[in-house]
């Protein structure tokens, strides 16, 4: 029984080194105030490990995580109405991850990052979740084995959601 | 391979945005803790709860009082009433978070149904138990109206608990539980029209 709960633990910590990043920009999607995101982060990964124990390995673990992390997400924005903020009011407590060399290219990338932060957080959730996992480089396959719906709607669907992205930049450049 | 240039600006923006802090792995590790320790102490309460119950609805039985079995059945039929509807207004709602959004999110809707389901059914419930005891009242007035003379007070106190905080606890407490799961239903449904769309 240890033993089993210690190969548990080292794959928990496996995949949260693995996928701790991804797990933390998906949750950016679904909230903006960066102390309650690390709660939710927090939230996704205790998910994770509640499901561990029962994952069979029925699809990769990466859309296993994928899909924890976009239920819970979902059951996040309607706790914690509402959906989004505009821009001033996002947090953006996070170190950059890239030192950049110019303090104004610098601010230049921090603006557009917000920027892209708020317009993905304006759209639509079903939307917002084709963005994300365009974003984080998804195939159609697997965004639709996240999903659960087919190719063809995923990519009529990633269409749409691309250009509502690109109007809702546009409002805000 | 087809460049696009926007998604990859896109990408980069996104990549920068954050990673979790140096601390999340220990902070994660004590949310299990936490999450373990409560449901271990939430289980022990409900045992404890259970056998509580139990324990009052015999020494009720055993008081020896006119009232005492009434009281005894009365609150064991609540709680197995009370369980069952529970588990019967819950049934195969159960969301387990590995599935697709879309299976996870069909639950979900199913779910808040199934609470809205039970508040109603926890109305009709509680009025009919009202109806009940007061019918029960009428039958036994002969012998309830003596007590009631000698102890006017309390009995006096338990009519305005029973009778008059009921429509409180109705109007305000399960009204505003309705709302709100009347207005996650509806949010819940526009995510699936999202979908089906």
């Amino acid at each position: 029984m240890s033993e089993r709960r210690h190969d548990l633990e080292a794959r928990f910590d496996r995949i949260l080194t693995e996928h701790g990043a991804a797990i933390s920009r998906l949750a950016f999607g679904y909230e903006t105030v960066a102390s309650v995101r690390e709660e939710l982060v927090q939230d996704i990964a205790l998910a994770v490990w509640q499901a561990l124990a029962h994952f069979r390995g029925e699809c990769s673990e990466r859309t296993f995580v994928y899909r924890i992390a976009h239920n819970r997400g979902l059951s996040h924005v309607w706790k914690r109405r509402p959906a989004y903020q505009p821009l001033d009011e996002i947090e953006e407590s996070d170190q950059p991850i890239d030192p950049r060399p110019h303090p104004e290219e610098q601010a230049t990338r921090t603006d557009r990052r917000m920027q892209l932060m708020s317009a993905i957080q304006s759209l639509p959730v079903g939307h917002r979740q084709m963005i994300v996992l365009m974003l984080e480089g998804l195939s159609h396959a697997q965004m639709a084995e996240v999903l659960g719906i087919t190719e063809n709607n995923v990519a009529v669907r990633l269409n749409r959601a691309r250009n509502m992205l690109k109007d809702a930049l546009r409002e805000r450049a | 391979m087809i460049e696009d240039r926007e998604l990859d600006a896109w990408r980069e923006q996104w990549n920068s945005v954050a990673r979790p802090s140096s601390d999340f792995p220990r902070k994660v590790q004590q949310k299990i803790k936490h999450h373990h320790r409560r449901f271990v102490f939430g289980n022990i309460f409900s045992v404890i709860a259970f056998i509580g119950i139990l324990i009052f609805a015999v020494y009720m039985r055993h008081q020896g009082t006119w009232m005492g079995p009434g009281w005894a059945i009365g609150i064991c039929v609540l709680v197995l009433v009370a369980a069952g509807c529970r588990v019967w207004a819950l049934r195969q709602t159960w969301r387990p978070e590995t599935q697709s959004t879309r299976g996870f999110v069909e639950l979900w809707y199913k779910r808040v149904e199934a609470r809205i389901r039970l508040l109603r059914i926890s109305t009709y419930l509680s009025m009919g138990w009202l109806i009940f005891c007061a019918a029960l009242m009428a039958v036994n007035w002969s012998i309830i109206g003596q007590d009631f003379r000698a102890h006017p007070k309390s009995w006096l106190a338990l009519l305005v608990v029973c009778v008059l905080m009921q429509p409180v606890l109705l109007l305000y407490g399960v009204g505003w539980l309705r709302r709100r799961k009347l207005a996650e239903l509806n949010e819940v449904k526009q995510i699936l029209d999202e979908m089906n769309d």
